[in-house]
């Protein structure tokens, strides 16, 4: 019997599906992701990728990997949920915010207005997932070392502009804002896919358009082992699992 | 909304020439711009990555894997490192190769969270930027910057350097510098080794030059050359090469060390000595790597490792696996006391008594062979010709005859001439009653054996190398086997079944947990066996040797550049290593003094004995050493039992000079006299070759992604950052070591930086294996060589000059575009599917498995003089002198493993993950003992030992960093066992504060969090001052230490 060679990765493929879904107008999309558990090795390069795309500070993260241990020796088990934003249809953290600094787009993510936001953090209260963070001006390294290390200082991306954090700086965005994962727009408008699916050693991340019926992801989104977190509260996430 | 610029217009058009060819290849309905502007949501858009002249590919170091990355660099700074989607590591199946880069930009492939997370490496606020000179004692942590060419010129001459007396200089120990007088005297010494002359002879022969040796009356200790010792932590393929020709083969020097032993040796000196073949009566060349193919198995046993966790490595291997549990092709188990990532995910998870391997493997071998679960059709093939006339293309010496002497013991193979079947030396097999001679490697005639024989023959006894390893399997039962390995008898049974229902797709996998122990040889042999049992060499989904690499050191006719052979005047290093390693004892002057027992073990069957050079040099055994270059490691702190190195370290008497180069002053170069700063490996070049889980073949090249951020120096009149390379050049210049400088590689070609030899290495890759440059790769055409140029223009003509460069490769601009092309891609890889080839792997071992290891039985333990064994037995943990350990008032077994987030001793200031992610790491036990010692999660608690019966690294100067942590109780660890994580517990490298002109730095104490158990572990008695040590493979043992937990 020969051997079946794959011919196509899972970041190919998806990178077909992203870019089908950027040749229609924004209101067409709805960006999801599918993480399958059974392949999630619990490995955390998602939340690192994350922290390093992102240039996320101590104490903010957009992302992490729950782990649990279930059973009693020799029957154990060892379980990993990686929690990203859910971008959930109903947002209980928009309805919250008392300058519509935060809002849902068209297209599904949910997102922050740094130049809006007041820092009140009454939305990081009402997610009901954990998944925003606030943004207290820690470094890595400034206040800790004997220098500021380059990473402390350089840009994130994010919404497709330079953010550059500086220390001593505490007014200046994104310090003193809630935070958040964005599900990486200024990756995804370039028609490059978010930093923690391209990285997912196991393959267990996918992300695409829910509204392609062809993506990869609607086809997984589709399985039997599908779940969503928190389904009872109504918040219609767009982070799918699959059991 | 930004306009469409100029810049962005260009980039578009020339885009578009390039999709045409892109969709073909690759991504059929990928072309970036066109949705991205049509429908952008965000008012600007200021990432930069999807343009290739940020980019610069490179291969990380974070661990060994050597995984393909691709470095985000803005403003001149490393900002993100992804993996590369060219290269097999990072991405399955791969881009192909000739992806233009501007179309791979748009892919980032995988990398594991220390990967990710070497950006905080490269810009760790600790990193030695000049270089240092202790001002107080060893180890004071006290320095003074002084300019580089100050201490070179001081390690070179020599002189009161410290104000504590004379040190003696390289120029010193520079003794020997002619080729042909070290020629002369390494022939000579050995004939005084064989008696061939006497030792008078010699010393008349050769009374001008008695004094460059170390020991005149012991002439093949060789000259004092080797008391320069160079002992490298990781180090690969390109700076090996470059130290090796420096140290052994300029300076003269026979002690080159890395640092295996410590890793994971005896797994490869097993797999060497299973796969080595025999020619003109000698045993050689065998593989010391192989692998499962996952990509294909059905069922694989991983022994004292995983797939998820560290293992080569977490990037390549994750998905492997997990697309084989979504299809349901793969099912695999876990031998490992702890429950680790990928036992969570296995079917069978194993908690094996610590060091038992053997005993788990031996019980699956007992039923495989009483039930004949073998493959008998492949063992039967006796050699090549009846292995290939079966579709096969390996055999093995399953039906070889060995001889047994008077006791009944296997000693050698039976050879056809001893019972007068050949003139030649030739083995023996039995078919249907006749005795035939094999030649193994005849590819015409092919001759099989039976299995299970015994008999005689001219007064011999003989039994069949099956027979052996089923009469020792039978000294126990399956329920016996059971009981030493703590395993279930069902479970041992379950294994070997499902190890034998899969026909070729299945495996046993090893590595590190099964083999650093002192049985950890033996260990190995007997899961390997298991794979010869089933016969999976080079089938897909069975065992690889993996898709090697292109021949970056131009070993291959018609290669541009044979480093080898471009050195004139190059010396061959002679005398025994201060390991006493690659030598039998038999064979050395202090045998004849001393006989058995040897003062210290003597290890002939492997190298790079890691944790012995310092204790060795302490010991005085087989001599004092002189100086001794520490790079990129960190002998004290990584090795167990690093007390009595500290202690030997600590003492300039014992050792005169050391020197390092290290990017942080760390755990043992903080016992350094001078400290240079290295370059990252970001910031420099590497040819690392990969894991043989790749099937295809795959070169990486590690190369500058951004300028060093150490000083600048010149050496040779050439500007270049403080490095490994920059001090090597620049000793090499001060003593006139041959082969540097003015046409170091020959006529018309110079040896004044480190490109020069680095350069010829990427040629060697460009060009390929192939005589005729068919293999050639592409040259660049003038769009990539923009790319390129663009994506360097943050590089300093120190690091990056094209001009001189392409001078280094002797201004052939056809090979500078190949070479080009390969850096524009971080490498060389072949294509997925060129890994595979019907039901077989391309890459292929096409050689014989012995089960009975021939080699082996001939060597005698050097203290015991008794031989060691050809089989693969359950032995006890012993000492050096042979005393089995028990140690048994000490409850707990004390194993250590790595989370993927942490590498050993370096990637403590990786904040994103070491502190992040985890804070600190634990002493790991499970919850029945948790209770029963009343303890609770969080309590602190103290490990200690019998050789460590306080419980603490001694740094000897009254401080000491007690071995302690917080404990926490889990369900999946085996009772009786603590497991603790070995990448904290630092109290330098940026933990501690250190004195630098004066001036204290602070050190950062979330780097001093958690515990490193490494000292605990316990001491040889019978030698003193060193761990306890395989000593047929060498590998230091990490998990044969028994401890206390204390509340402290």
């Amino acid at each position: 019997m020969t051997v079946q060679v794959e011919t196509k990765s899972m970041t190919v493929r998806m990178l077909e599906d992203l870019q089908r879904a950027l040749q229609k107008p924004m209101e067409e999309r709805h960006w999801a992701m599918v993480i399958d558990l059974r392949k999630c090795v619990g490995c955390n390069a998602c939340t690192v990728a994350c922290k390093a795309e992102n240039n996320t500070p101590p104490g903010v993260a957009y992302h992490v990997v729950i782990e649990e241990e279930i059973g009693k020796y020799p029957n154990v088990a060892r379980r990993f949920l990686p929690r990203p934003c859910m971008q959930c249809e109903h947002p209980p953290c928009v309805k919250v915010c008392p300058v519509n600094a935060t809002y849902r787009r068209p297209d599904g993510i949910v997102v922050i207005d740094y130049d809006v936001c007041i820092g009140c953090r009454y939305c990081l209260t009402a997610c009901p997932y954990g998944a925003r963070s606030f943004d207290f001006g820690e470094f890595y390294t400034a206040g800790h070392t004997p220098e500021v290390a380059a990473y402390d200082t350089s840009p994130s991306f994010e919404y497709g502009r330079l953010h550059q954090r500086q220390p001593g700086r505490l007014n200046e965005s994104p310090i003193g804002n809630a935070r958040k994962c964005t599900f990486c727009i200024h990756r995804l408008e370039k028609g490059m896919l978010p930093a923690c699916i391209t990285t997912c050693l196991g393959g267990a991340r996918v992300f695409g358009d829910l509204n392609d019926p062809k993506s990869l992801v609607v086809q997984l989104a589709a399985s039997p082992r599908v779940v969503r977190l928190k389904e009872e509260l109504g918040t219609e996430p767009s982070v799918y699992y699959l059991l | 909304m930004k306009s469409l610029s100029r810049k962005n217009f260009l980039k578009s058009a020339a885009f578009l020439g390039g999709t045409m060819m892109f969709s073909e290849v690759i991504m059929p309905t990928l072309s970036r711009f066109q949705g991205a502007q049509a429908y952008s949501s965000l008012a600007q858009n200021d990432y930069p990555f999807d343009s290739p002249e940020h980019i610069i590919y490179s291969v990380c170091l974070q661990c060994h894997t050597s995984c393909a990355i691709k470095g985000k660099i803005w403003n001149g700074v490393l900002v993100k490192i992804e993996g590369n989607p060219y290269c097999p590591l990072n991405l399955l199946p791969h881009i192909p190769y000739n992806t233009p880069p501007e179309q791979a930009v748009l892919v980032d492939a995988k990398l594991c969270p220390k990967g990710i997370a070497g950006v905080q490496s490269q810009y760790d606020p600790y990193r030695i930027r000049k270089v240092l000179k202790r001002a107080g004692k060893r180890g004071e942590n006290k320095w003074q910057v002084i300019p580089f060419d100050q201490a070179i010129d001081e390690i070179v001459n020599g002189g009161d350097l410290f104000g504590e007396g004379p040190v003696p200089g390289l120029k010193d120990l520079y003794a020997v510098r002619d080729p042909e007088l070290m020629k002369t005297l390494a022939a000579d010494a050995k004939a005084v080794v064989k008696g061939e002359i006497t030792l008078e002879e010699f010393k008349a022969k050769h009374a001008a030059h008695l004094d460059k040796l170390i020991d005149p009356d012991m002439p093949d200790l060789g000259p004092r050359n080797n008391q320069f010792v160079f002992q490298a932590g990781r180090i690969q393929p390109g700076r090996a090469d470059f130290s090796k020709r420096w140290l052994n083969n300029a300076f003269g020097s026979i002690n080159w060390y890395e640092h295996t032993t410590i890793c994971e040796q005896s797994h490869h000196i097993a797999y060497r000595e299973m796969t080595n073949a025999y020619v003109d009566g000698k045993w050689s060349g065998g593989k010391t790597h192989m692998k499962p193919d996952l990509t294909n198995a059905e069922f694989v046993i991983f022994f004292g490792t995983g797939a998820f966790e560290a293992n080569f490595g977490p990037t390549p291997l994750s998905e492997m696996v997990t697309r084989g549990l979504e299809t349901g092709r793969l099912q695999f188990a876990v031998v490992d006391p702890r429950f680790s990532k990928t036992a969570a995910k296995a079917r069978w998870w194993v908690p094996i008594k610590p060091g038992t391997d053997a005993a788990l493997a031996l019980g699956m071998i007992r039923w495989i062979l009483d039930n004949q679960r073998y493959d008998a059709a492949y063992l039967s093939n006796a050699n090549k010709a009846a292995a290939n006339a079966n579709g096969e293309t390996t055999w093995s010496g399953a039906a070889w005859l060995v001889k047994l002497n008077d006791a009944g013991q296997p000693t050698t193979f039976l050879r056809a001439k001893e019972i007068g079947l050949s003139e030649e030396d030739r083995f023996v097999v039995s078919k249907d009653g006749q005795l035939l001679v094999v030649d193994p490697n005849d590819d015409k005639n092919p001759v099989y054996g039976d299995l299970l024989v015994e008999g005689e023959a001219n007064g011999i006894r003989y039994k069949s190398a099956l027979q052996l390893l089923y009469d020792l399997a039978k000294e126990r039962s399956i329920e016996e086997w059971a009981g030493e390995c703590g395993v279930e008898p069902e479970l041992i049974v379950t294994l070997a079944r499902e190890f034998t229902s899969h026909g070729k797709r299945a495996s046993a996998e090893l590595y590190r947990g099964a083999v650093q122990h002192t049985n950890g040889y033996y260990n190995a042999q007997a899961i390997i066996t298991l794979n010869v049992l089933i016969g999976n060499g080079d089938w897909a989904g069975g065992l690889a040797v993996g898709g090697g690499h292109w021949d970056n050191n131009g070993g291959k006719e018609g290669q541009p550049f044979p480093l080898a052979s471009l050195h004139p005047n190059k010396v061959s290093p002679f005398g025994i290593p201060v390991t006493r390693e690659k030598v039998k004892y038999e064979d050395s002057l202090y045998f004849k003094r001393d006989g058995y027992p040897a003062k210290r073990p003597w290890y002939p069957l492997t190298n790079n004995v890691y944790q012995e050079i310092i204790p060795a040099a302490a010991a005085g055994y087989p001599y004092p050493i002189k100086a001794l270059f520490i790079h990129k490691g960190t002998p004290t702190f990584a090795t167990p039992a690093g007390n009595p190195a500290i202690e030997a370290l600590r003492d300039p008497k014992v050792i005169p000079l050391v020197i390092g180069c290290d990017i942080v002053v760390g755990e043992s170069t903080m016992f350094c006299d001078y400290l240079f700063p290295d370059t990252s490996i970001w910031e420099r070049w590497g040819f690392p070759h990969v894991t043989p889980a790749i099937q295809s073949k795959t070169s990486g090249v590690r190369q500058p992604m951004v300028d060093p951020i150490v000083e600048k120096v010149k050496v040779f009149g050439e500007e270049m950052p403080i490095s490994m390379e920059a001090v090597m050049l620049a000793i090499a210049e001060r003593l006139g070591l041959p082969g540097y400088g003015k046409d170091g590689f020959g006529p018309g070609l110079d040896f004044t930086r480190p490109e020069d030899y680095y350069l010829k290495m990427v040629a060697n890759l460009a060009f390929g294996d192939k005589p005729d440059g068919a293999d050639a790769v592409p040259e660049a055409d003038d769009m990539e060589m923009a790319v390129f140029r663009k994506a360097r223009s943050h590089l300093p003509p120190a690091v990056f000059d094209e001009a001189r460069w392409k001078k280094a490769i002797g201004n052939d601009e056809s090979l500078w575009r190949r070479m080009v092309y390969v850096l524009n891609r971080g490498g060389r890889f072949e294509s997925y599917e060129g890994g595979y080839k019907g039901e077989k792997l391309a890459h292929t071992f096409k050689g014989l498995f012995t089960i009975y290891v021939e080699n082996v039985a001939k060597v005698k333990h050097s203290l015991t003089g008794k031989p060691f064994s050809g089989l693969p037995i359950y032995d006890a943990v012993r000492l050096a002198d042979g005393t089995p350990v028990q140690d048994s008032e000490y409850e707990f077994h004390l194993i250590t493993y790595k989370e993927i987030i942490g590498g050993q001793s370096r990637t403590v200031g990786n904040y994103w993950t070491q502190n992040s992610i985890m804070q600190e790491n634990y002493v790991l036990m499970n919850r029945a003992d948790l209770a029963r010692l009343g303890l609770r999660d969080g309590d602190m608690v103290k490990l200690v030992s019998l050789t460590n019966p306080e419980g603490v690294w001694d740094l000897g100067n009254g401080q000491k960093i007690p071995v302690s942590g917080k404990v926490k109780g889990l369900e999946g660890i085996r009772p009786g066992t603590v497991a603790v994580s070995w990448h904290y517990g630092h109290w330098a490298y940026g933990a501690g504060d250190i004195i630098v002109n004066g001036q204290r730095i602070a050190g950062d104490p979330r780097r001093s969090a958690g515990l490193c158990p490494n000292t605990v572990m316990r001491i040889d008695q019978s030698l003193g001052n060193v761990c306890l040590t395989d000593p047929i493979g060498g590998s230091a043992s990490f998990y044969d230490t028994r401890v206390k937990v204390v509340r402290v």
